[in-house]
């Protein structure tokens, strides 16, 4: 998730929407964003991406209707996601109704800060030196054990673990420098 | 409890983070709980597998949706490749292009069954090879025909990064007339990337006029170069004597001469008035063909000596030539047959029962046999006139039955003409190191002026001489250059 300028993302959207082959651009600049919100929101990780998956194919499908008015492109996406999880949560409640609604559907000014910190975590994963980017991605993504991921890329465990100790502290650096 | 180090404390944290255990941080020095709390943050990183995925699924929906598009029945497109070595492949696009490797399926001996790529928005697939399914990496076929084009954000950059990896540039990275700066990249593993950025969008109509422009370009380069090269004659393999073979059908003399004797044509000339003249190498030695409709045919006797007598007299017989004599174990060393082609011209073809060389030191592929009505007067001609030594003869009483004289670096043979077809007079280019010395010696030992010594536009002097039994010497050396006073 490389930052994009207001006028930069105004040119992405009206190129999306004249082609929508162009989509693949905005998705690309928003993919980290969307999933922290939902991931914040969503603990289980199959639901996040159900979630994720069914808020850019409703952006996607009403790309068209979107109308420019100076909130970024991002805050149209929160709002289909949220609109997602209360729906989904509704259904839930229908299902076993003696669970209570634990969302709350306002998002906090802090909450969005939150979830853009996130998704520049999630970005910054991308940046990192290959050996450290695979360990991170296999040890958080893959929820694989140090064990597992030794045996997978043929090192040690102590290797595994050195790397993912660079990879951490690489990730925190990045973050300190924004 | 034992001291562990940081990187262990770390790593115990985050696994209780993933087991979803309450890890106490409050023990931790601030180094490492700062970790902690990314690593806290990391839970739920998204698989990249799942953004890719997600990614196609929109481009497919986006594909079905678009009205223009609805009538193809095809989703989308992607490559599949096969490459041997498919795990060091993965390492160098990974290097090379930024490829991020979404997984991998992994046989027990290390073989890669499937593994996907991510290469911008595109997945790549690659496997190792597999030759019963009829997977074969470009490295056992032989090269691949297809090119992978990558629309990268600097080219040049990325060029540099892909050639430090391990790439061979094998265009230039360069401006293009349709708008983009590209270049090409070999990988180690036999596939080509086009790679490129877009500068400015180029209408078609002015990409097509810049292509015709090019294609024109090209074609007056082509004819300038060829233009540049035709006072050019090739003089590597050109010994003292070479036979000129003048015919009626120059064109189809090279065609047979090609054909028959796996001649290579180095050059062709197209006079003004329709006549040719070519220079074709036939083993160590080249044949002057010459001629046209309207110019009075020379043809000539050839000694050819080959390899394998019997294959090649095969070869001319199925290149149209009839049999003079088959093939056979001669009494005087060799084994061979003679052909004569379409055009008349007559070719001994041998191989000697001993090493070419120790027959006599300078005997060539095309060795020029001579049927003279008087053999010894034209031995001593040639001896005067060029300083020709003869080096053997087999002669029944006053007739020379065979006869090889050595002229300059090479060796002409002869026999008194006792035969129909004979004498065949011939024609004969001659290289010597001063055209104006040997033309006056051989009109001194009988020969008849064609041409006094001139220098001629395609780099030679020269100087025709017919002998007192009608052969005609080309004698030539190249121009001399004035000395820079």
């Amino acid at each position: 998730m490389s930052q994009v300028t207001e006028p930069e993302e105004r040119l992405l959207i009206e190129a999306a929407q004249k082609d929508p082959s162009r989509f693949a651009e905005l998705y690309e600049q928003n993919f980290h964003r969307v999933y922290a919100y939902i991931a914040r929101r969503v603990r289980d990780r199959a639901e996040t991406q159900d979630l994720t998956a069914h808020v850019f194919h409703q952006a996607l499908a009403n790309l068209g209707k979107f109308k420019w008015k100076g909130s970024p492109f991002a805050a149209w996406l929160y709002r289909i996601a949220s609109n997602a999880i209360a729906d989904q949560a509704k259904r839930k409640v229908r299902e076993s109704s003696d669970q209570p609604n634990p969302l709350s559907e306002s998002s906090t000014a802090t909450d969005l800060e939150k979830v853009e910190c996130r998704a520049r975590l999630f970005s910054a994963v991308d940046k990192l030196p290959e050996d450290q980017r695979r360990v991170i991605v296999m040890r958080f993504a893959d929820e694989k054990s140090i064990r597992e991921i030794a045996d997978e890329l043929g090192r040690s465990e102590g290797a595994v673990k050195q790397l993912q100790f660079r990879g951490l502290e690489n990730l925190r650096n990045r973050l300190n420098e924004k | 409890m034992a001291e562990r180090s940081i990187i262990d404390q770390l790593d115990d944290a985050v696994a209780a983070i993933a087991e979803g255990r309450q890890s106490d941080l409050t023990n931790l020095e601030p180094e490492l709980s700062a970790l902690v709390g990314v690593a806290q943050d990391l839970i739920g990183l998204p698989r990249e597998t799942f953004k890719a995925e997600l990614q196609q699924q929109l481009i497919r929906r986006d594909s079905m949706s678009s009205p223009a598009q609805q009538t193809n029945p095809v989703r989308s497109m992607s490559f599949h490749i096969c490459i041997a070595g498919a795990g060091a492949a993965i390492d160098f696009y990974r290097d090379a292009f930024g490829a991020k490797e979404l997984m991998r399926l992994t046989e027990p001996d290390g073989k890669i069954g499937h593994a996907e790529l991510q290469i911008g928005d595109a997945v790549l697939s690659i496997s190792d090879e597999y030759p019963d399914y009829g997977t074969l990496s470009p490295k056992t076929i032989g090269g691949s025909s297809v090119k992978i084009h990558l629309d990268v954000a600097d080219v040049d950059a990325f060029a540099e990064r892909a050639i430090k990896a391990g790439a061979t540039l094998v265009r230039p990275i360069e401006d293009q007339f349709y708008g983009d700066r590209s270049g090409q990249l070999a990988d180690p593993f036999g596939y080509t990337w086009i790679v490129s950025t877009h500068l400015r969008d180029v209408p078609v109509d002015e990409m097509q006029k810049e292509l015709d422009k090019w294609a024109q370009e090209r074609s007056a380069k082509n004819s300038y170069e060829a233009g540049i090269n035709e006072p050019k004659m090739r003089r590597e393999n050109r010994h003292a004597v070479t036979p000129y073979i003048t015919v009626h059908k120059p064109a189809e003399l090279i065609d047979f001469v090609t054909e028959a004797f796996g001649g290579i044509e180095h050059f062709r000339a197209t006079g003004s008035a329709g006549g040719i003249h070519a220079e074709v190498s036939i083993g160590d030695s080249i044949v002057m063909i010459g001629g046209a409709e309207h110019i009075e045919p020379m043809p000539t006797a050839i000694h050819l000596y080959v390899p394998d007598v019997d294959q090649v007299y095969e070869r001319a017989l199925r290149a149209g030539a009839k049999s003079l004599m088959p093939v056979a174990d001669q009494p005087y060393g060799e084994r061979s047959g003679g052909v004569e082609d379409a055009q008349g011209n007559r070719w001994y073809i041998a191989t000697p029962f001993e090493p070419l060389q120790t027959i006599a030191q300078d005997l060539h592929t095309v060795t020029v046999y001579f049927h003279p009505i008087g053999a010894q007067r034209f031995i001593d001609f040639v001896t005067n006139a060029f300083g020709g030594k003869e080096l053997m003869r087999h002669a029944e009483g006053e007739m020379i039955m065979h006869a090889k004289v050595q002229i300059g670096d090479s060796v002409i043979e002869l026999g008194e003409a006792r035969y129909p077809t004979q004498p065949l007079p011939t024609a004969i280019y001659l290289n010597v190191d001063d055209v104006d010395t040997t033309y006056e010696q051989a009109l001194k030992a009988g020969g008849t002026s064609m041409l006094a010594p001139t220098d001629q536009p395609f780099g030679d002097r020269n100087a025709w001489v017919k002998d007192p039994f009608d052969n005609v010497w080309y004698v030539a050396a190249p121009v001399k250059r004035q000395s820079g006073a």
